[in-house]
């Protein structure tokens, strides 16, 4: 995980959003609990959104369906 | 009710009689700030082009009268404008123009919008990774839209949002002007400039709208445009302008000219108009090319005038662009010591408005007869609301 943190923070700096959707999608799936997973997720959507990626509609999908998003 | 309530009395009688504003109207804050709703806000007012947001996704942000507003394209092609803050809690969204990909990211917590205004994301809202509550209803917390309108390119928008509809507002112009009603194409980045000018921006709409001035601050005009070649427009209430039937099309050194606008009529061969459309748009249109002057209020006493210039087709040659940019530049440019000369003698606390001449200046005393009128309106709603 640190590796990832690693990464996520040069995302951040570098701001590579089709990077930053991998990286959180790939916390979410490592992560141990549903709210952490899901918080992850959120943030993976999120910048899919922003990027207008096709990301996005799955990761809605996976939010939607564990009740976190409309 | 504003600290500052000047004396219009005279402003409306007839023109043989008036004064002109007085002079707070063009130097004090508080009148600034009053006209800002009176003469603006209230009305259809000129903001942008959309040729500044040429494709889906293009977003400018824009400070007009301190209003913080995003001109933005959307994904469908059509032109709006918006409130640039989130609706959570009132940051900026867009900083700096450019292109949206997807969604519009508020940089704070990341609540979403689309680019039609819609809020299609609140991350967190419900707690970390719930990204909803029942308190926060998206179909009711979408962007703040304000009312706008596209015609002749320029980006027209009522902030009350209780203006007539646009094509009510503006039916008349937009019948004298129906031959013109073709598709405009901005001659691109060579077509486009800015003068900031130390001036009120109604000094700028009153040295455009009358041709009084023309021989002695334009005297390169006089070869071929004289005085007499020109006649008054008026509209009370709407718009006042100048009209010229002289107009001589502009030729590069093969002779060659701009494509004309299609079947505009033998009438507008050598006519050509010049209108200030009411608060702030200075229109202008010929056989062959035409113009949109927006002025952008900066303060009570500077401007800044946009300037965007257009054509009948696409492919215009650029040649002829420039060298006819570079004609109405000059033209705009000499107009500068006039109307910031004005604004200067507006702090002369002697001067009364001045007095118009009956003939030469109708189209200006029009334009002053508007003010006063929109500025008693809103000072009679403000007496009410006490």
């Amino acid at each position: 995980m640190k590796d990832l943190d690693t990464r996520m923070i040069s995302a951040h700096d570098a701001q590579d959003r089709i990077a930053l959707i991998k990286l959180y999608a790939e916390a979410a799936d490592r992560a141990n609990a549903l709210d952490a997973s899901c918080f992850y997720l959120t943030h993976a959507y999120i910048f899919a959104l922003e990027a207008g990626a096709p990301e996005a509609k799955a990761l809605h999908a996976r939010l939607k369906a564990e009740g976190r998003e409309a | 009710m504003t600290d500052t309530v000047t004396d219009l009395s005279n402003v409306r009688a007839s023109v043989e009689n008036a004064n002109g504003l007085p002079n707070a109207h063009y130097i004090d804050p508080v009148v600034f700030n009053e006209e800002k709703q009176a003469l603006i806000f209230s009305q259809w007012a000129g903001l942008a082009v959309a040729a500044d947001v040429p494709e889906p996704g293009d977003a400018v942000p824009m400070e007009f009268l301190g209003m913080p507003l995003l001109l933005l394209r959307d994904k469908d092609g059509d032109v709006r404008v918006f409130q640039n803050i989130c609706r959570h809690r009132g940051m900026i969204l867009v900083e700096e123009p450019r292109k949206i990909e997807g969604a519009i990211r508020c940089p704070y917590h990341s609540w979403c919008y689309s680019t039609k205004g819609d809020l299609v994301a609140t991350p967190h809202v419900g707690g970390p990774g719930h990204n909803t509550h029942d308190a926060i209803k998206r179909n009711d917390l979408g962007l703040i839209e304000v009312r706008s309108h596209i015609w002749r390119d320029v980006v027209w928008i009522n902030v009350s949002g209780d203006a007539p509809a646009f094509k009510d507002a503006m039916a008349d112009v937009m019948q004298r002007w129906r031959e013109f009603e073709l598709p405009l194409y901005h001659g691109g980045h060579d077509s486009r400039f800015t003068l900031e000018v130390q001036t009120n921006w109604k000094l700028a709409v009153e040295n455009y709208c009358e041709s009084y001035h023309l021989p002695w601050v334009h005297p390169g005009l006089n070869s071929y445009s004289k005085l007499e070649d020109h006649y008054n427009i008026e509209k009370p209430g709407e718009y006042s302008g100048q009209g010229t039937m002289v107009y001589r099309q502009l030729t590069n050194e093969n002779g060659e000219t701009f494509a004309d606008f299609a079947d505009v009529g033998s009438k507008w061969n050598e006519q050509a108009e010049y209108i200030a459309v009411y608060p702030n748009v200075l229109l202008g249109t010929h056989r062959d090319h035409a113009f949109a002057i927006i002025l952008e209020p900066k303060g009570p006493e500077t401007t800044v005038e946009h300037i965007h210039l257009y054509y009948a087709v696409s492919n215009s040659d650029e040649g002829l662009r420039m060298r006819n940019t570079q004609l109405w530049k000059t033209v705009f440019e000499e107009d500068i010591f006039v109307v910031e000369g004005m604004q200067k003698g507006r702090h002369a606390d002697q001067f009364d408005g001045g007095r118009f001449s009956p003939v030469m200046d109708s189209p200006t005393h029009c334009f002053h007869d508007w003010v006063a009128s929109k500025v008693e309106t809103h000072r009679a709603k403000a007496r009410a609301a006490e």
